[in-house]
């Protein structure tokens, strides 16, 4: 049980506060509501070269690493498709530093051309190393495209292209900034060894007075429900095959969402998952198996993926998946393996909140998604679910012409290592 | 109005949070080691063997023998044991490394007795079966193909080799036929070697339940739990470093090229390794360190960058490492050689002194928070037979570190010509 007090500034900022004296440090979040979704299709991958440029300088502080650096923190930041997070740890008596920090580039930016061109380059490396420079790692670039058609989902956060990074201006960014980067567009949460009121005072002296801004209301195209099964087919040069079968699933809000995810552990969270014991070990087709959601805001995908032994052929992996998810639509999930699931979900919950810093991201987030008190039930969303609900998404989701699949081909490569 | 120009005041780190756990001891010797504290019910039991691939004969053994522990037992199959563990949510995790074999589970306090019956069965009587050696070295070799397309990998590979010598186990460069070469025989002699209580320590962490002790007695303290009849000598193999100190292993076709730099030197048992790690830090240690400023911050040359000391039970090594484009390559290694020369010769500003000191403090503070935490700090002294004083003398050497320290260590341990340099990738 996370406990929390909650206030909202009259220019929108929403400030969360919980408090855990057995730490001597505290922990700061700041999410803003703005992700790869809402970026122009012209202009992608902003979302987070924007996040590199939040530690180039703010209005009256050129700085921001070194001057956390001063205070014994630290700090980091991460972009998904639909949110860009920023977080702080410090020791808990100079929190006033962070909130120093983290306002004055609520207020404003203040960086050089020179200093954009830098951080592109870095973004561009990034892409190098991530995407383009590792076996497997264009995969995303092929899935989101194949899965999405209409949605901003169809490119990752690093963008649709590297040269949309290339060409990026200051205007651009300044553009941006202006459109996301506001008070009512964000959340701010502190966990740790903190005083609740003088965490809010403080918030008030150093937030308070940032201009509301102009509410952004987000208004992204449909995905429409797919009708016919899309199929692609790519050669690499990597040593395996690697097969991915994508399915739309609901949104992250949606009741459904918790049944959805059950549903992927049963395929492979644990050792004891059936994937794992029916694909890797008994039929020995693969040498590694996985089955997650993307949980994103809007409708996300449930994706069973694996790599292939060579002796393996993709026709037969694709039926094996097939029959698994088969399985899942004509037999009911029996009681003991969903208690174990659920066992495993209440586990990971309870060993998260042994963290400081995943305490503050988690109540942030789940404020995001409506009430930041969605924390403290996420446990018994699960438990609620019964073997019946987990078939209804089995039936609802997994048809083969709503499936999309990725066939991932090995070519020409040296294995004699 | 607020004053946004000025500085909040702070204030630095002058009481280390570091409780030393108890010790106690089981019946048959085994060292217990208990660190209590937290706010969830939940428990981690660590079992540490001061074993390692140092110890074995055969590239694998030790990953094999200490990964299957979990994968059959005289009287439960694999999946059962999986089924179990999976059922009450725990979280295990096997380590071999260099120097030991660790097993720890992470499970709510609720479970900590049945979960650890579990744990007794598998460490004590893994029966290792042929099928289950199969499937884990098939999949491992293919990811060690996998692994041999990424030029970070490469590199460190042949940088290990380089430092150390091949026939050293610290330096040995993995193959794909050495996963063709391991039986079930090379596991169970293993594991009758070293894993045993005499090689054992235990460190519970968490909320701990009131009898511990008496659970931890009654699964890991039995005297049937045999050591073996004659202690194994330990092996003794002598470093050779490489006489060629720049190596390009090729990968045309990559975009980016891994860099490796660095020499073996001294470890944490050493007097004056804290002074060094001072020193690293300011090098590549943090984001605020000269390499990252100057090689990402200022040139853009790679997403990243750092440099680290290693400390190995039985030697050490101080390494740079980072993917840089293709193109920027040899600019990014004569700006490594640059950075480190300027270590030694150029002073530190007091300001960036400053910053390194409170960042430092604030670092080591974060680094004892919570009671898995400090029970890997912990872990950290116990497996180099340090006393725990180090922790507090960290803080005095911090706060000593003056300019002249930091180029004084860094020109005794760190030269810039006694490097040894390896490029994974196209230059």
């Amino acid at each position: 049980m996370v406990r929390f007090e909650k206030q909202m500034l009259g220019n929108g900022l929403r400030v969360i506060v919980h408090r855990d004296t057995s730490t001597p440090i505290a922990a700061v979040n700041v999410l803003y509501d703005v992700g790869a979704r809402d970026e122009d299709p012209s202009r992608t991958g902003f979302a987070h070269l924007f996040e590199h440029l939040m530690f180039e300088g703010s209005l009256n502080i050129p700085d921001f690493d070194t001057r956390l650096q001063d205070a014994g923190g630290e700090n980091n930041a991460f972009t998904t498709n639909d949110i860009t997070n920023y977080y702080d740890t410090l020791p808990a008596q100079n929190l006033e530093t962070a909130f120093w920090l983290e306002s004055d580039r609520m207020l404003g930016l203040a960086f050089s051309e020179q200093k954009l061109e830098v951080q592109k380059n870095v973004v561009v490396e990034e892409f190098r190393q991530s995407y383009l420079n590792q076996p497997y790692g264009d995969v995303w670039m092929l899935l989101r495209p194949l899965t999405y058609q209409v949605h901003p989902y169809m490119w990752p956060t690093i963008g649709k292209d590297i040269s949309h990074i290339r060409e990026a201006s200051l205007a651009d960014v300044k553009h941006f900034f202006g459109r996301f980067y506001h008070p009512a567009n964000a959340i701010l949460s502190v966990s740790g060894n903190v005083e609740p009121d003088q965490v809010f005072r403080m918030a008030e002296k150093w937030f308070g007075d940032i201009p509301a801004g102009e509410p952004y209301l987000r208004n992204l195209p449909v995905e429409p429900a797919q009708t016919a099964q899309r199929r692609l087919r790519v050669e690499r040069e990597v040593p395996f095959d690697q097969l991915f079968l994508a399915f739309h699933t609901s949104k992250r809000k949606d009741d459904t969402f918790y049944a959805t995810d059950l549903l992927s552990d049963v395929l492979s969270n644990g050792s004891s998952s059936r994937l794992v014991q029916n694909l890797m070990k008994e039929k020995r087709m693969f040498s590694e198996v996985n089955a997650y959601i993307t949980g994103s805001m809007d409708k996300g995908l449930f994706v069973v993926t694996g790599k292939l032994h060579e002796e393996t052929s993709m026709e037969a992996a694709e039926q094996a998946f097939f029959d698994e998810l088969r399985v899942l639509q004509n037999e009911l999930v029996g009681d003991r393996e969903l208690q174990k699931i659920k066992n495993k979900a209440e586990a990971s919950h309870i060993f998260s909140e042994s963290n400081v810093m995943a305490k503050a991201m988690n109540l942030a987030y789940y404020e995001l998604l409506g009430d930041a008190g969605l924390l403290n039930q996420q446990t018994t969303f699960y438990f609620e679910q019964t073997p019946d609900a987990l078939q209804e998404i089995a039936l609802s989701l997994f048809a083969p012409e709503r499936a999309s699949v990725l066939q991932y081909h090995s070519v020409k490569i040296n294995k004699s290592v | 109005m607020i004053n946004r120009q000025e500085t909040p005041a702070t204030s630095i780190i002058t009481h280390l949070p570091f409780i030393v756990p108890k010790k106690g001891q089981l019946g048959n010797g085994v060292p217990v080691y208990l660190v209590e504290g937290g706010t969830e019910d939940i428990v981690r039991v660590e079992l540490l063997f001061l074993a390692g691939s140092y110890h074995q004969h055969k590239p694998l053994v030790t990953y094999s023998a200490a990964n299957l522990l979990k994968s059959g037992t005289k009287g439960k199959t694999s999946r059962e044991i999986s089924e179990m563990l999976d059922f009450y949510g725990v979280y295990l995790q096997i380590d071999a490394q260099k120097d030991i074999v660790s097993v720890s589970v992470y499970v709510l306090k609720k479970y900590l007795e049945k979960v650890l019956a579990m744990v007794q069965e598998i460490v004590i009587g893994p029966s290792y079966p042929q099928s289950e050696l199969d499937i884990l070295l098939k999949n491992q070799k293919n990811q060690h193909i996998v692994n041999n397309n990424k030029v970070a990998y490469l590199a460190r590979l042949h940088f290990g080799e380089q430092l150390f010598g091949s026939q050293h186990p610290y330096g040995y460069r993995l193959r794909k036929i050495d996963f063709d070469k391991i039986s079930r025989d090379d596991l169970l002699a293993f594991h009758k070697q070293w894993i045993h209580p005499g090689n054992l320590n235990i460190i519970a962490s968490g909320k701990l339940p009131e009898n511990i002790t008496s659970m931890l007695e009654k699964f890991f303290g039995n005297s049937n739990w045999a050591r073996p009849a004659q202690e194994p000598p330990e092996p003794v193999y002598l470093a050779a470093t490489s006489e060629n100190k720049k190596l390009l292993i090729h990968k045309n076709e990559a975009l980016q090229a891994a860099i490796r730099m660095g020499k073996r030197t001294i470890n944490r048992s050493h007097p004056d390794h804290q002074r060094l790690m001072i020193a690293n830090a300011l090098l590549g240690g943090f984001f605020g360190s000269r390499l990252m400023k100057n090689i990402r911050q200022d040139k853009g040359f790679t997403y990243g960058i750092n440099s680290a000391l290693v400390s190995l039970v039985r030697d050490g090594y101080f390494f740079v490492g980072t993917q840089v484009g293709a193109e920027v390559c040899q600019a990014a290694i004569d700006q490594i050689y640059q950075e480190i020369r300027d270590l030694r010769t150029k002073p530190a500003s007091a300001e960036e002194l400053m910053t390194l000191k409170n960042y430092l403090s604030g670092s080591f503070l974060r680094s004892f928070d919570g009671p898995f935490a400090q029970a890997d700090r912990f872990k950290e002294i116990l497996v180099f037979g340090i006393t725990p004083e180090y922790f507090d003398n960290f803080l005095v050497e911090l706060k000593n570190t003056t300019p002249e320290s930091v180029m004084d260590t860094a020109g005794q341990y760190l030269h810039e010509d006694s490097l040894i340099e390896v490029v994974a990738g196209k230059r």
